[in-house]
């Protein structure tokens, strides 16, 4: 009898680390298409009219979010230095002029990070053991987070790119992320501007079935006066609506040089 | 004189037919998207393209004249989950037009809603985004 207490007593003390360790070794499954979940707050910065019951949708408010810089900077911006707010405030007063001098996304450039995981467009993951691939829907930009213990070359330390150079690693559920070697033609948000310094730091795990959030932070000693943090959420797509449709960037782009 | 004035009017006739208005822009900062106007006319191409999708259409502007505008739509894959297909917009649709007008005053705009002679209702948005 007193055997057999002792022997329960020992299943349930350990069940819990039996059932860390399961969780370890196989680490969840992000892969599939996601899209943003509430990106922006509702409206995806939009303000919409509500639709009264048995009337027609009401006529549109605003066409497309204000991404000028006319209104200030939004509460919760990037803390930038005196020397990067005025690049903002130069990069403001050439987008209210209507200008794509500063507007990358025009030129057909990648988002880069951390732009592209605060998307207001869709997202693929495909895992494998050894590597993540997060596959933007817009511009076809990607990114490939190594799993396999590998650290940046100096040769790749030296060559910045938009998406960066992404190593990670497991602990416990969560993915943690670090990224280096950022190209500064990209905007951390917004377009708040940043210099080839700046590093990404994440932290990314599924906070409900099908719904994962990516904690970002960015420093950048140079831009940045502290480190800037934001949580972004992904929702899993269902049937119907898991494939991302070709963004072929360029197509428009060979329109606009004719 | 009547020889000069036929010439002219050709002249007035083709500049207004002629398609002034290049579609090329691909950004928001291009418009006042805080401003939404109204306009009608008939499609005369339906670009489904990317970065953006155009629809190029001939209004007439009160004084006579036919004048070719742009209207510029979001990607086809966002369009897609709003309900739209490459097909939603034909050339020879009347349509009219909810659009946020240019800065530069040229006439193109960017697309807030388009609304077809049945009276359905292309939004550019996906249902609850």
């Amino acid at each position: 009898m007193m055997t057999k207490h002792i022997a329960l007593a020992l299943v349930l003390t350990t069940l819990p680390i039996t059932l860390r360790a399961q969780a370890n070794a196989t680490p969840p499954d992000f892969s599939g298409v996601y899209y943003p979940l509430n990106p922006f707050g509702r409206g995806g910065g939009v303000p919409r009219p509500v639709a009264k019951p048995g009337e027609p949708p009401p006529k549109p408010i605003q066409s497309a979010p204000l991404s000028d810089g006319s209104q200030g900077r939004a509460p919760g911006a990037p803390s930038l230095t005196p020397e990067y707010m005025a690049k903002w405030q130069m990069i403001s007063k050439s987008r209210i002029a209507g200008s794509y001098e500063y507007d990358y996304a025009a030129k057909c450039l990648p988002p880069g990070m951390p732009g592209m995981m605060s998307m207001l467009y869709g997202m693929e993951v495909m895992q494998t053991k050894e590597k993540i691939t997060f596959f933007s829907e817009d511009i076809d930009a990607l990114r490939r987070v190594y799993l396999d213990g590998r650290k940046p070359s100096q040769k790749v330390l030296d060559d910045p790119t938009y998406a960066g150079y992404s190593t990670g690693h497991w602990e416990g559920d969560t993915l943690v992320v670090d990224t280096v070697s950022l190209h500064p033609q990209s905007f951390i948000e917004g377009f708040s501007p940043h210099s080839d310094a700046m590093t990404v730091h994440e932290r990314i795990r599924f906070t409900a079935p099908d719904v994962f959030e990516d904690q970002i932070t960015v420093n950048d000693p140079k831009a940045l006066t502290k480190p800037w943090q934001t949580t972004k959420q992904y929702k899993r797509a269902g049937p119907g609506k898991d494939e991302l449709r070709e963004f072929a960037c360029a197509e428009g782009l060979s329109e606009n040089v004719k | 004189m009547k020889l000069t004035s036929i010439a002219l009017s050709a002249a007035l006739l083709s500049f207004t037919l002629a398609p002034t208005q290049i579609m090329a822009h691909h950004s928001n900062v291009a418009y006042e998207v805080t401003k939404v106007l109204t306009i009608t006319g008939v499609v005369k191409e339906f670009k489904w393209s990317n970065p953006h999708t155009w629809i190029g259409i001939i209004v007439d502007d009160g004084k006579g004249n036919k004048v070719e505008w742009a209207m510029e739509g979001r990607a086809p894959g966002v369009l897609s989950r709003a309900g739209w297909s490459k097909a939603s917009v034909q050339a020879g649709d009347s349509v009219t037009i909810d659009y946020s007008p240019s800065k530069d005053g040229s006439r193109t705009g960017i697309i807030a809603r388009v609304t077809k002679a049945d009276g359905s209702i292309l939004a550019n948005a996906p249902p609850g985004d």
